[in-house]
């Protein structure tokens, strides 16, 4: 897409008369633009610009005048995360982002694994399909907020119905599990997360399998494939841009979004998650509100956000040629 | 019309055929099995949620089976009440109705605008849009909080704790993906018939109201549900700056300070607040997964 300097040059004279010409369009988007800049633009510039100020409980009726401190937070965030030292705030985040990253990859796993297998299973002729597609959707309906009180009481240690299929039904624990204390927080995070990115993720590789077209499969039946070279060699290569997709989804709205938070939230009935289920996002927030560091947890910030844009581009590099050869 | 598990003997040579359809019509059968299975797994925590909202809060931590033993209808009646449920309710309602309808239109129309026209800096925003999407919240919340309180005190717009606060706020965040959304449906309708209408007098807006919109209709509707559904579970900026709608008070009332023990109403709020949002997918269901994968498939 890159413009060659000549043309450049023979069309910078234009670009106000094009401009001008195109006044309805700048009409058109000038709603939308408004308000991004009311609550994304200028927020996030002032953000970036606190990341570099001592803004503190103390400090914070100046706002931005308050005193500056450079790249300290910066130095003290990335040092801290990698010495293992700093004060409890750095140790706590440089946990979370670990927590975070541990996440990020079992949910991952467990989306695209379960969303495959369900999507295969529904895209097959059978009676009640359209039904079993709308049940399967309704946790993806559920809101966030709800699915981690559903879950808060799933996991009850007496009464929960995890304990409750585990030790009475199955009999395959003995000894009920309290799912809400310590390292166990960590799968009872993970669990409702992934019951609810499934249903998104199915659906997106269904709509993937339903233009593969049928004759390839029938060609290789011909020919003599079996189940599983048809679907590593034919199903897995068509699937790729689908799957590129919900990665991308997968990556971003979980790591840097606030999903998990909210499930997280309900479930614990508080913002402090503890020390195995804290996530990157919500750490900054519980630091920032309940510690008063606003600078520190807009510096915190501006890394996550850096590590998103690494990220995308990563992926971009990686899926280029997928995405372009549909 | 198979895929590739179903008759994974087919390719055997040498089997006979009736042998062959026995061993697919099991192989149909088991497939069949864990999709109940797995349906089973994903329904079940709402199955519970339900059903559990009819226990009392003894039955909770000892459990005397999965039903109740009474059916307790009145914790609904009891949850309303105390937990000032009507009011959350009320506001949410009212929140995401405005956010969907203004948030539509504005995404609306942009994206339209960037289908339609190549205007000098139309690739910048394009990309600037899509760049606000990896802006953690935790960046702007404070700036947006202060700036929110500088609007208040300088025009008198009251945007803290109101229903007008939390639809200017989500009117803001839901452009950017409706945006995205819309683009791809506005890009597939050919621009035959608005230049059509544009020569037989109609004006751009005129066109774009009267003959665009119809065409993208199915876009338009399950991207209105994508922000209704996201708006109904927003809860980190409502409780930054104190719109009370229902995630939002359902933390209060079940939060650990507040020290509420009453799972049962705790449960029942739960299925209330997932009612509105359900309806509105069974109604729309068609619509909103054609919409939502049209962009992922292309």
């Amino acid at each position: 897409m890159a413009t060659t300097p000549t043309r450049t040059l023979t069309h910078r004279p234009g670009i106000i008369r094009r401009a001008r010409r195109n006044r309805i369009a700048y009409a058109f988007i000038a709603p939308a633009v408004l308000m991004m800049l009311l609550v994304h633009v200028i927020p996030s510039v002032q953000g970036i610009y606190m990341s570099l100020l001592d803004l503190r409980q103390a400090t914070l009726r100046q706002y931005l005048g308050a005193p500056s401190v450079g790249l300290e937070h910066y130095q003290d965030i990335i040092t801290g995360f990698f010495s293992g030292r700093g004060g409890a705030n750095i140790r706590g985040l440089s946990q979370a982002t670990r927590n975070a990253l541990w996440f990020t990859i079992w949910l991952n796993v467990g989306t695209i694994g379960l969303g495959l297998v369900l999507a295969l299973l529904l895209n097959r002729k059978f009676r009640g399909r359209g039904l079993a597609r709308t049940l399967i959707l309704l946790p993806w309906v559920v809101p966030s907020f709800v699915a981690g009180l559903i879950w808060r009481f799933v996991w009850l240690q007496r009464g929960g119905l995890a304990n409750q299929i585990l030790v009475d039904w199955l009999g395959i624990v003995d000894q009920p599990i309290r799912w809400l204390l310590l390292e166990n927080t960590r799968w009872a995070l993970l669990i409702p997360a992934i019951w609810r990115s499934v249903p998104f993720t199915a659906l997106l590789l269904l709509a993937g399998l339903q233009v593969i077209p049928q004759d390839l499969y029938e060609a290789a039946r011909v020919d003599g494939a079996n189940a599983w070279h048809r679907f590593r060699y034919i199903t897995l290569p068509l699937l790729k841009p689908s799957l590129a997709i919900t990665l991308m989804f997968g990556i971003v709205f979980n790591l840097f979004g606030f999903g998990p938070f909210n499930i997280a939230t309900s479930m614990f009935g508080s913002t402090n998650h503890g020390k195995y289920a804290e996530l990157v996002v919500p750490a900054i927030a519980r630091q920032t509100f309940s510690n008063q560091l606003y600078g520190y947890g807009a510096a915190a910030s501006v890394l996550v956000m850096t590590l998103a844009m690494v990220f995308v581009i990563l992926w971009y590099r990686v899926f280029r040629d997928t995405l372009r050869a549909e | 019309m198979t895929t590739p598990f179903t008759n994974s003997t087919l390719a055997r040579p040498g089997s006979s055929a009736t042998r062959r359809n026995l061993q697919q019509g099991i192989t149909n059968r088991l497939l069949d099995l864990l999709l109940i299975v797995l349906v089973f797994l994903m329904i079940a925590p709402l199955i519970f949620m339900v059903v559990s909202s009819f226990k009392t809060g003894r039955e909770f931590v000892n459990p005397t089976g999965f039903f109740p033993e009474q059916w307790q209808f009145g914790n609904y009646r009891e949850m309303w009440r105390r937990a000032n449920f009507g009011l959350y309710f009320r506001n949410s309602l009212i929140v995401c109705s405005v956010t969907t309808v203004v948030a539509t239109f504005f995404a609306a129309l942009t994206g339209y605008a960037l289908t339609r026209f190549r205007f000098p800096g139309s690739d910048l925003y394009g990309l600037s849009v899509l760049g606000t999407q990896l802006i953690p919240g935790t960046l702007f919340f404070i700036p947006l909080y202060l700036t929110f309180v500088w609007i208040r005190t300088t025009f008198g717009l009251p945007l803290i704790g109101t229903n007008l606060g939390g639809i200017v706020l989500y009117i803001g965040f839901f452009i950017p993906v409706s945006l995205w959304i819309l683009r791809g449906f506005f890009a597939a309708i050919p621009v035959d018939l608005e230049e059509q209408a544009m020569v037989d007098g109609a004006t751009r807006f005129q066109a774009f109201w009267h003959v665009v919109m119809p065409l993208a209709a199915p876009g338009i509707v399950s991207t209105a549900i994508y922000i209704f559904l996201t708006a109904w579970d927003e809860l980190f900026f409502a409780s930054i700056l104190r719109v009370k709608t229902l995630p939002f008070g359902l933390l209060l009332f079940s939060g650990v300070q507040s020290s509420q023990t009453r799972y049962d109403l705790i449960m029942a709020g739960a299925v209330v607040s997932t009612i509105p949002v359900i309806l509105l997918f069974l109604l729309l269901q068609r619509r909103l997964v054609e919409g939502l994968t049209a962009g992922a498939v292309k």
